[in-house]
């Protein structure tokens, strides 16, 4: 492993907020991390760049220098125009001969370098903060959730932003509250409550669900046996012995049913307080 | 570091608001102070009145400022006219030589000017008896007190009205208010009665606690304070409520209802003299609620004035009320109102203006 | 109907939010509103919700213009969950129920054990159950939702949909506003805005169509992502695979480039993905209304 954490436990007081998380970063790959709000997505990309020190596990990352990061809010100054954002971002690097406006061309914002960042749309403000990161040429990216809340087009220029930079060598982490997204990656860690459910690319993860996993339509309702929940109009149901209940289908899991299986099971790991998805 | 100022002087040119504050409040604390702050009374309203009342006031100097004479009237009508705040000073002259001078002591300033004029010229003579009115010791809590009662309503209605009401805003919740079965009334009212009875209830606080602390009478009656107090709350809520239909954030709203603060603060009376400030500034007094309810609440508490002596302050506040409520009801409504249905019944005008 | 726009067009000044849509919710029925930000889906729920009026068009709830009688049977939940942060849960429960005249609920029984618990102290995905919580305890017969399991991890995104879904099988009707694939793919029936138009409608098969895209392999994904890049195809990499969103024509084309270059390659047509559908409906759209703004490809500009 090049870059990345290395079984990394971090408390804050008496909340663990990552047990024993494993993350790489490879150069020319693209790690996604996915985990719904509170997983510790965030602390898990901090403690990468820095900005948290882990008590247990290790941590290793190029130098500063060389390290692109954009956290999950901000990363630009809203009061300043796309263009006077870069140039912050050049002088502040100390970056010689770097070509400002091939990046406002990559990030699709030539048309906007006039513009308040404040005043810019929310994928565009999202893809100045990557431009910003990314003007120095970093070993390392590291994006907090840079696609939540914005809007499919914005994120479709996103990923191209993120696959084109590791194309061209950088390694990338990026976060993501999307589960879908974890299929854009080279490799995803799942990560829920601080743990990680489930590692690998995403062919890995949805074949190496336990078990089986089944489906049944709306009016038939659910019956005893597996953990249920819904997917469209109809029914899904895991059954960790492979045994399915009368009436339903096996079905091949893709990745979503991949990351709720991971989370039920993990579920039933720590006797969880809910109920689990089935109602009666 | 030089792209740290260089970002900062960009980002302070952005700031309108910031940079309006650093240009502006100088200038205006500058004004404020140059002509309207100022303990020195040039100009004391002035009645003689009795027998020798012409002679007397031949013999006054400024500041005393003479406004009327009237050998027919007695020491009642002074009285009056001093209660009804047309003069600070009040020349009673008696047959033969005796004199006695009354003093409103409700206008600290004026009122120490006169006393103080009146010993070094030594106009008229040992024999004048001074007696202070309503305020003998010409305490500064006593006319303190009344005047803060107004500034804490202010204060309640303008700063925490607006803020509760850009809160709902900022956190979306006002969308979902406006999609209850709440009528836009049952919103405004409901949001507004809370505040209200906070206000009600410091008031009452303000007025007991003068009292026992600093002994601040209450002469008059308390209908008459409760109803003034009710009026100058409403043009309080009503800004605190339009200054929240113009804010999008909490920052924006304390800013814009400091700036209504401020002036009422330095130019209602409250700590300085209306009548010691410029004429161009005095103007800017009129048009603010707390002149008028550090007036009323003063003439209330220690003159014991009643209603009929108040209705100028009490009308007008009405007004102010009516006019400040009423648009921002207006506005506020507009932001819950439920749209109808149809297209069709609007002008077909609108059906023309697509570009 | 449960909730119909006929015709709706929406004008801001000189702007057009909303054009001439049509569209229907109806009991039992999961509805998705699909659009890029600014494609007027959040204008279209406040014409039907009754929270502004249409320039053009008629809305109506329950077979009436929108009213405060109308609002008695919406249940609405926005973006922000509309709850009041520094209330509990039962306080927020209790106002609810108040303002729609059913003082003296109680809290439902999954969320008792955060009774007493302020909502801004909840986790997202507790706060948003709440939030459905108390939307739907007056029973309304339309649940409108904005992006409902945004920032929800999958499993609490499941449960978030296990309560949809009953509510739509109790008979109500749902209207779901998102920009979300995953959230678009969970309803019965979506509908496709750009730019204040309705561009597709009907299920997520039916809005896909016959797409494709030509997925290729290579060893060097590297290389052949910056090829295809630089040759100006918006090219998408899914983990090593690339998928490029052109029609099944253009794979000669694509293959010859990269094996041109030395590459070795296999290129695939390959059914288009939901995402990639409302990419290409984005583009047609804008190519229909707008040829100079569009361009090729799908790779539309925000």
């Amino acid at each position: 492993m090049r870059w990345g954490l290395d079984g990394v436990t971090v408390r804050f007081g008496s909340r663990v907020a990552l047990a024993d998380v494993t993350v790489p970063a490879e150069p020319s790959a693209v790690t996604v991390v996915v985990g719904g709000d509170g997983a510790g997505k965030s602390t898990c990309l901090r403690s990468l760049v820095g900005l948290v020190r882990p008590d247990e596990g290790r941590v290793s990352r190029p130098p500063k220098t060389r390290i692109g990061y954009v956290p999950a809010t901000g990363g630009l100054y809203p009061d300043l125009t796309v263009a006077e954002n870069l140039a912050f971002a050049v002088s502040s690097y100390g970056v010689r001969g770097a070509d400002v406006g091939a990046m406002l061309d990559r990030i699709g914002l030539a048309g906007a370098r006039d513009r308040l960042g404040g005043r810019l749309s929310g994928g565009m403000q999202r893809k100045l903060s990557v431009g910003l990161a990314l003007i120095h040429g970093p070993d390392l990216l590291v994006l907090d959730e840079p696609t939540t809340g914005v809007d499919p087009v914005s994120r479709m220029e996103l990923w191209r932003l993120v696959s084109g930079a590791a194309a061209g060598g950088t390694a990338v982490v990026v976060a993501t509250t999307y589960v879908n997204e974890a299929e854009r990656g080279t490799r995803a860690v799942l990560l829920d409550d601080g743990r990680v459910l489930a590692d690998g690319s995403a062919a890995d993860i949805a074949a190496g669900v336990p078990g089986a996993v089944g489906r049944r339509r709306a009016r038939d309702g659910v019956s005893p046996g597996g953990e249920w929940w819904r997917r469209g109009a109809g029914w899904r149901v895991w059954s960790p012995s492979g045994d399915l209940p009368e009436g339903t289908e096996a079905v091949r899991p893709d990745l979503h049913d991949a990351a709720i299986v991971a989370a039920l099971a993990a579920e039933r790991g720590t006797g969880g307080r809910s109920a689990g998805a089935k109602e009666e | 570091m030089w792209a740290m100022v260089t970002k900062e002087f960009r980002q302070l040119r952005r700031d309108r608001r910031t940079l309006a504050m650093m240009i502006v409040l100088p200038v205006l604390l500058l004004v404020v102070f140059g002509y309207a702050a100022s303990f020195n009374v040039h100009e004391i309203p002035t009645v003689v009145v009795g027998p020798g009342a012409s002679r007397a006031a031949a013999s006054l100097r400024p500041p005393f400022d003479v406004t009327r004479v009237d050998a027919g009237a007695d020491e009642s009508a002074a009285r009056s006219d001093i209660a009804h705040g047309r003069a600070v000073v009040a020349l009673v002259t008696r047959p033969g030589t005796g004199m006695s001078v009354l003093l409103d002591g409700t206008q600290l300033f004026s009122a120490q000017a006169a006393q103080s004029a009146l010993a070094r010229t030594g106009a008229l003579g040992a024999s004048a008896h001074v007696t202070i009115l309503y305020n003998p010791r010409l305490k500064t809590s006593w006319i303190m007190v009344p005047g803060l009662a107004g500034l804490i309503l202010a204060f309640v209605g303008t700063v925490i009205t607006s803020l509760g009401v850009v809160r709902e805003r900022q956190a979306g919740t006002l969308e979902q208010l406006a999609v209850m079965p709440l009528r836009p009334w049952d919103v405004i009212i409901g949001k507004i009665i809370p505040y209200f009875l906070v206000a009600a209830a410091d008031l009452t606080a303000i007025v007991v606690i003068g009292r026992l602390l600093f002994g601040v009478p209450f002469a008059g009656n308390v209908g008459v304070f409760a109803l003034g107090a009710m009026l100058f709350l409403l043009v309080t809520l009503g800004m605190g409520v339009l200054i929240s239909t113009v804010s999008q954030n909490q920052g924006q709203a304390i800013q814009l209802a400091l700036m209504t603060l401020l002036p009422q603060i330095l130019l209602s009376g409250l700590i300085f003299p209306l009548s010691s400030m410029a004429a161009g500034v005095r103007w800017i007094s009129y048009v603010l609620p707390l002149t008028y309810f550090v007036r009323l609440s003063r003439a209330v508490m220690l003159k014991g004035t009643s209603i009929t002596g108040l209705w100028q302050p009490l009308v007008l506040l009405a007004l102010l009320g009516v006019a400040v409520l009423g648009l921002a009801v207006l506005r506020f409504r507009r932001d819950l109102a439920p749209g109808g249905g149809d297209g069709d019944e609007e002008p077909a005008v609108r059906e023309s203006v697509t570009a | 109907m449960l909730a119909q726009a006929q015709e709706v067009s929406v004008r801001f000044g000189s702007f057009t939010a909303v054009r001439a849509v049509n569209m229907t919710v109806g009991p039992g029925e999961v509805v998705g509103l699909l659009g890029a930000n600014g494609a007027g889906k959040t204008t279209l729920i406040r014409v039907l919700l009754g929270l502004l009026r249409p320039s053009a068009g008629r809305a109506r709830l329950f077979g009436a213009r929108p009213s405060l009688e109308t609002r008695r049977s919406v249940g609405y939940v926005p973006q922000t969950l509309g709850l009041y942060s520094d209330l509990t849960v039962r306080e927020n429960w209790s106002f609810a129920a108040s303002a729609f005249g059913r003082a003296g609920t109680r809290v439902p029984a999954d969320l008792r054990p955060w009774e007493d618990d302020l909502v801004g102290g909840l986790s997202l995905g507790v706060a948003r159950r709440v939030a459905f919580a108390v939307a739907l305890s007056h029973e309304p017969k339309l649940f409108v939702l904005d992006e409902p399991t945004s920032g929800v991890g999958p499993l609490g995104a499941a449960r978030l949909w296990q309560e949809i879904r009953q509510a739509a099988e109790q008979g109500a009707g749902v209207l779901v506003t998102t920009h979300n694939m995953e959230e678009a793919e969970q309803c019965d029936r979506l509908y496709v805005m750009v730019a204040g138009r309705v561009e597709a409608e009907g299920a997520v098969a039916e809005v896909i169509g016959d797409r494709t895209v030509l997925e290729v392999r290579c060893a060097d994904w590297m290389r052949a992502y910056q090829a295809l890049d630089d040759h100006g195809f918006a090219v998408q990499a899914h983990g090593s695979v690339l998928r490029v969103p052109v029609p099944p024509g253009e794979r000669d084309t694509v293959t010859g480039l990269l094996e041109h270059a030395g590459m070795d390659v296999t290129v695939r047509v390959r059914p288009a993905g939901l995402e990639e559908a409302f990419m290409a409906i984005l583009g047609d759209g804008r190519a229909a209304h707008d040829p100079h703004g569009a361009q090729a490809g799908g790779s539309a500009h925000a």
